[in-house]
């Protein structure tokens, strides 16, 4: 478990753009050293050995309640941004992208247990999940249907311009 | 054993009692994919994150087996047929 979950860790962030505050926020809890993500950080070797996190008592939980709280839009999904492992996530991607808005994910097929453990933080069962200020939007569906309404860019406005973080409890 | 359509179709009809429902089968025939329209009084006062929570939890056991859900429509009645929008700036 404390393995996968540095892995979880290790294996980054990746941001379609450069999310070094996202690393250096990580660096600052003692949990990991400071990395610069590059964009195929997910596979490179460099990030699979270090870790303190084995020995600490961080939780799944808390490593997507960090996520989502650090990255006013963050997307848990099948694949990377740049590579897209599954339509839906795809679509995801394409509709946030096409917002202009800075994305923060992570690849669920590289780590099962980073999976389980955002499906029972959202209680939702599928991906990809997107998060806006912390709180909890929906997969693909919702996503494209509230691009469609409009609402999106209103959500994103506040993610762009507030680091407020609000809670869908 | 896959999960059919006519499962989705039964199990949301039960639950959810649909004025409208459409489940299509997009696997191919291994009943592991699947887009739904869902109308229904239940979705009334309820947001969109929730109305797709509630289709969700109908299909919690199925969702197991289904590779994709795709809930293309998850509406009220009301806005099922609506009134041609006359959108007010």
């Amino acid at each position: 478990m404390a393995r996968s979950l540095a892995n979880t860790v290790l294996k980054g962030i990746i941001g379609s753009h450069h999310r070094a505050a996202t690393c250096r926020t990580l660096c600052q809890q003692g949990t990991i050293a400071y990395y610069s993500v590059s964009s195929d950080a997910g596979t490179h070797d460099d990030f699979k050995s270090i870790s303190k996190l084995a020995d600490s008592d961080i939780s799944l939980k808390d490593v997507v309640e960090k996520d989502v709280k650090e990255n006013p839009v963050m997307i848990y999904m099948k694949g990377i941004p740049e590579a897209p492992a599954c339509g839906f996530s795809s679509l995801a991607v394409r509709v946030l992208k096409a917002h202009g808005v800075p994305i923060a994910s992570r690849n669920i097929l590289e780590d099962q247990e980073l999976k389980s453990g955002v499906k029972a933080f959202s209680h939702w069962p599928t991906f990809p999940q997107i998060f806006i200020n912390g709180e909890f939007i929906g997969g693909s569906d919702i996503i494209l249907n509230m691009h469609q309404s409009g609402e999106l860019t209103e959500k994103l406005k506040g993610a762009t311009t507030s680091n407020t973080v609000k809670r869908d409890d | 054993m896959g999960v059919s359509k006519e499962d989705v179709e039964g199990i949301l009809t039960s639950a959810m009692k649909p004025t409208h429902l459409q489940v299509v089968d997009t696997s191919g025939g291994c009943g592991a994919s699947f887009e739904i329209e869902i109308v229904s009084e239940q979705f009334e006062g309820k947001k969109l994150l929730e109305r797709h929570r509630m289709v969700n939890a109908a299909l919690a056991e199925q969702m197991k087996e289904i590779h994709a859900l795709s809930i293309k429509k998850a509406v009220t009645p009301s806005k099922w047929n609506p009134i041609p929008k006359v959108q007010e700036e």
